[in-house]
């Protein structure tokens, strides 16, 4: 057996190990030896032995075999066996352990010792690791102690009891007598834990809250008195007496006086005084400061007080320790909404914050800025906000250019500055936008009308400048495609006059085309804008003739198709080309999702173009419509437009207003019927559409709709317009007539096939037009489930 | 619900060694030493003119260095950082009280003389005495009796 070794030297040698498995097994070795020396009860060593064992646990080796060794030194009547037994017992032992079990014994009795350094070690082991059980048993111990007279031993049974009232909160009721007393002590170690008892009672019982309050003066009367005391040696911190007591108190305070006119009233002055003599050169100061500050606006503060208050936080800002910085700049944060016009006073200096070096104060600044934009500041704000985006760290950029967004949506002074606005955005960190920018951005473009042809330039020049920020280039495609005929004139009053070719245009959308850096979305963009400008430019239409022709047999399938697509409208539908590639109308702004309000399903029609049941170009002019706007709302995908029948116009399906679906599958409960005669779909004015399935396999549904008029007069132009979501392909079949007859007499039917190669959830959108009794009308509705077949 | 306005304070070396860990709430050994990883990471990568205070999880952590060490403890959300801050110097002021110009090997050596320490100046995560007097007092009191003790018994301290 190797002989013990003392603590000192056991640490020397291991710290002296050059490698971790040397470290190991010196540890193992020692650990072994103490291991036997526990078993042989071994008298002399045994606090050493444990000694050795906690530091051994501190690195991180196992030590539970020293859980029962605690608990037979915490039972020794040595006091330095009991020192460390206890320390071991706070060290190995938690709850779960039942060796704690064990220990309660020792403690209750030492609780009762006549040294009071042994009632010390009790009471502090029981505050640390004492579960609900050990507290029940020796609460009533505890109660003693409260009373007891010396103040040492008090101020530790006061946070014991503390303890006891967080592990099991009906104890509170037994302490809640001796608290209130206990604030007339003169010691500030017990009035500080009478403090805290008192705090932790209130926050857990109401009654004993609304009890509490006639302490309001009392405490005031402590708080007084530390504040305006001489230096006191015994408690001073940087001038401050006892800042630890003071913050307590101001706490207690806080949660008195919420919600309470009285209370809050009789804490007023006093706050007053502390907010207004308390020096906050030190930290010290300074956390009693913050304290007075959260407390005023906390309670039922004068507006005089809160304005006090924010103008501590204001100084805080200029404060050049950046604890106190970031710490105002938190408290601001809270209370921005509430105290707007007070904290907009230092906007000043929250905005010179965003140059600090520290991120998480940047940040702070950052969200404080954004918070105080109003349509006032909007200008000069906004020029701070966007030098801050080009120097930012980069994790905080996609939080500035999406703040910049909101606050420009919110308060832009002009159309042209919110584009530029935009637009600067794009070029610093184009990168870090979200998806949705580029739809919006192009929503506000097309309705600034009488800057298309600056925008279209200032674009136009980013994009010859740098092809690398994806958002900035598909809008600058999109543009130039778009208004191209007007980048072309050249004179444009808002810029320089540059003149810019064919050519030129044409350049740097194949540089687009055939960069690596373009995504896939940015390159159909620039071959849309290239055929788009077929119809704008007069000169290089075989240039552009050729491009379409050559992406015919892109890899990229997207590109592929645009491609064929275009290549035929050259061809075959040539006579069309003009009516399906011009201007399009101002987008209107529906919700955040990027519904589209029914006016303007008329604005897009395009008028009188018939085209037989092929997927072509007006398709293509509504996917990228319906690449932009989300029509389906929400995180579904955006539909494809049905695919015409040879009466009616190719559009893209309306979304009404929520309130205007007829969601009737939806309230029907799913109990698979098969039902022979189908669903209703739409009911309204005399008109039923029925949703009959006639066939169903793994990847397609065969529908019927069927339509009847329960009204006394025909139903005329009855037509049926059918949307999907993007990866079902949708096939309507010619309905069998355009008019419903009255009574009932006879039904229209349309057959649509759905075809659902990747199993999607199937939903359609139905858009019902009809002529009755002289008024026209247009529904829509919405199927989310499809009825099973009779036959399944 | 149990919660004491002050979670954890550890103590650790720029190389991230454990030197001191007092735990004010119960957490499996398991969780601990997550805990303490996760600590260690985050504080060590701390650059340096940023303040003292960062977020993790539910708790705000605040810490500071002095010297070698890093002490580093856990608040609740509703807790005053700038007084944590004192809290933390306050025990260094303990610790140099009692050890004469305290250095990193003193609490190595002694750790069993920094929780007693600790043990005097916080107790269920609260401040339990705010007087540095006070808490010398106890202290060298402590140590009197555990001599008293070990010369009663003729044994050598540790």
């Amino acid at each position: 057996m190797s002989p013990s070794v003392r603590l000192q030297e056991l640490i020397r040698v291991i710290r002296s190990a050059r490698t971790q498995c040397e470290e190991r097994g010196v540890i193992q070795r020692e650990c072994a030896a103490i291991r036997e020396q526990f078993r042989q009860n071994d008298n002399g060593g045994r606090s050493h032995n444990l000694a050795k064992l906690l530091y051994v646990h501190m690195l991180g080796y196992p030590a539970h075999f020293g859980q029962m060794e605690c608990v037979r030194l915490i039972a020794s009547p040595r006091y330095s066996e009991k020192r460390i037994g206890y320390l071991g017992a706070m060290m190995l032992l938690d709850e779960k352990q039942d060796a704690s079990l064990l220990i309660t014994n020792s403690i209750k009795n030492d609780l009762s010792h006549s040294s009071q350094y042994v009632q010390s070690l009790a009471l502090c082991t029981l505050a640390c690791m004492g579960s609900a059980e050990m507290c029940r048993d020796l609460a009533p111990e505890i109660e003693r102690l409260l009373k007891a007279s010396n103040s040492y031993i008090k101020k530790k049974a006061t946070l014991c009891a503390v303890h006891i009232i967080r592990k099991v909160p009906e104890l509170g009721e037994m302490f809640t007598p001796s608290a209130h007393s206990l604030l007339s002590e003169k010691n500030h170690g017990v009035l500080h834990g009478a403090v805290v008892l008192i705090t932790e009672l209130c926050e857990r019982n109401t009654q004993t809250l609304d009890n509490f309050r006639k302490a309001v003066p009392e405490l005031v009367q402590i708080m007084k008195g530390l504040v305006m005391s001489g230096y006191s040696p015994e408690h001073n911190v940087a001038g401050i007496s006892d800042p630890f007591l003071q913050v307590r108190i101001l706490r207690l305070l806080r949660i008195l006086g919420r919600n309470n006119d009285r209370a809050s009233d009789a804490m007023n002055d006093l706050l007053a005084q502390v907010a207004t003599n308390t020096d906050s050169t030190k930290t010290a100061g300074s956390a009693v400061l913050y304290e007075t500050v959260l407390t005023v606006m906390d309670i039922r503060s004068e507006s005089g007080l809160r304005v006090l208050a924010v103008n501590i936080l204001g100084r805080f800002l200029l404060n050049n320790d950046r604890n106190i910085r970031y710490i105002s700049m938190t408290s601001l944060l809270k209370i921005v909404q509430t105290d707007h016009n007070a904290v907009q006073r230092h906007r000043g200096t929250i905005v010179d914050c965003l140059k600090d070096q520290d991120a998480s104060v940047q940040r702070r600044a950052l969200e404080l800025s954004l918070a105080l934009v109003s349509s006032v500041n909007i200008r000069s704000l906004m020029k701070e906000l966007l030098l801050f985006l080009s120097t930012c760290p980069p994790e905080l950029r996609a939080h500035a250019a999406s703040g910049i967004f909101i606050a420009a949506e919110k308060y832009a002074p002009s159309q042209r500055w919110h584009i530029d606005t935009i637009l600067h955005v794009l070029t610093t960190a184009g990168s870090d936008v979200r998806d949705e920018t580029v739809p919006n951005l192009i929503q506000l473009i097309t309705s600034a009308s009488e800057l298309h042809c600056y925008t279209v330039h200032k674009l136009y020049r980013a994009l010859v400048t740098d092809i690398s920020q994806q958002p900035l280039v598909q809008v600058a495609c999109w543009c130039i495609g778009e208004y191209g005929d007007l980048l072309l004139k050249g004179d444009c009053e808002e810029t320089e006059p540059v003149q810019v070719t064919e050519d030129d245009v044409l350049d740097a959308l194949e540089t687009v085309l055939q960069s690596h850096m373009s995504s896939p979305a940015t390159r159909a963009f620039a071959l849309t804008a290239t055929m788009k400008l077929s119809t704008r430019i007069t000169e290089n239409v075989d240039r552009i003739r050729s491009i379409v022709s050559i992406y015919g047999s892109c890899i990229d399938v997207e590109l592929q198709q645009r491609a064929v697509e275009y290549n035929a409208l050259f061809r075959k539908y040539d006579h069309m080309r003009a009516a399906v590639l011009e201007r399009m109308p101002v987008i209107d702004k529906g919700q955040t999702n990027g519904e589209m309000s029914a006016n303007n399903i008329k604005d897009l029609e395009q008028t009188d173009v018939k085209i037989p049941e092929v997927p072509l170009p007006s398709n293509q002019l509504c996917l990228e419509v319906c690449d932009l706007l989300d029509l389906l709302g929400g995180s579904e995908e955006p539909l494809q437009p049905s695919q015409a029948p040879p009466s009616s116009v190719p559009t893209p399906s309306s979304t009404g207003t929520g309130q205007d679906l007829l969601d009737l599958l939806g309230g029907v409960c799913p109990a698979p019927v098969p039902v022979v005669t189908g669903v209703t779909v739409y009911e309204k004015n005399g008109l039923t559409v029925t949703l009959q399935c006639d066939q169903r396999t793994e990847t397609s549904v065969t529908v019927s709709l069927l339509a009847s008029n329960s009204t006394d007069s025909d139903i005329t132009s009855f037509s049926l317009q059918a949307a999907v979501p993007k990866s079902v392909q949708l096939q309507m079949k010619a309905p069998s007539g355009d008019v419903v007859p009255a009574h009932g007499a006879g039904q229209v039917t349309q057959t649509v096939i759905l075809m659902n190669p990747n199993k999607v959830n199937l939903k359609m959108r139905v858009r019902v037009s009809y002529s009755s009794q002289g008024s026209f009308c247009q529904d829509t509705a919405q199927i989310d489930s499809f009825p099973t077949t009779a036959w399944s | 619900m149990y919660g004491s306005s002050m979670r954890f304070l550890l103590l650790f070396s720029r190389q991230g060694k454990l030197r001191l860990q007092k735990w004010f709430t119960p957490l499996p050994e398991r969780e601990r030493k997550k805990i303490v990883r996760d600590m260690t990471t985050l504080v060590l990568a701390r650059k340096p003119r940023t303040c003292n205070f960062l977020h993790w999880k539910d708790l705000k952590i605040v810490y500071k260095r002095y010297a070698s060490l890093y002490f580093c403890c856990a608040l609740e959300e509703q807790e005053n950082e700038l007084l944590a801050l004192e809290i933390l110097h306050r025990y260094v002021e303990l610790l140099d009280k009692y050890f004469g110009n305290v250095c990193e090997l003193d609490i190595i050596f002694n750790f069993e003389k920094a929780y007693f320490i600790l043990d005097e100046f916080l107790m269920g995560g609260e401040v339990q005495e705010t007087s540095k007097q006070s808490i010398a007092n106890s202290i060298e009191a402590s140590d009197m009796l555990q001599e008293t003790m070990e010369e009663y018994m003729s044994k050598p301290a540790f």
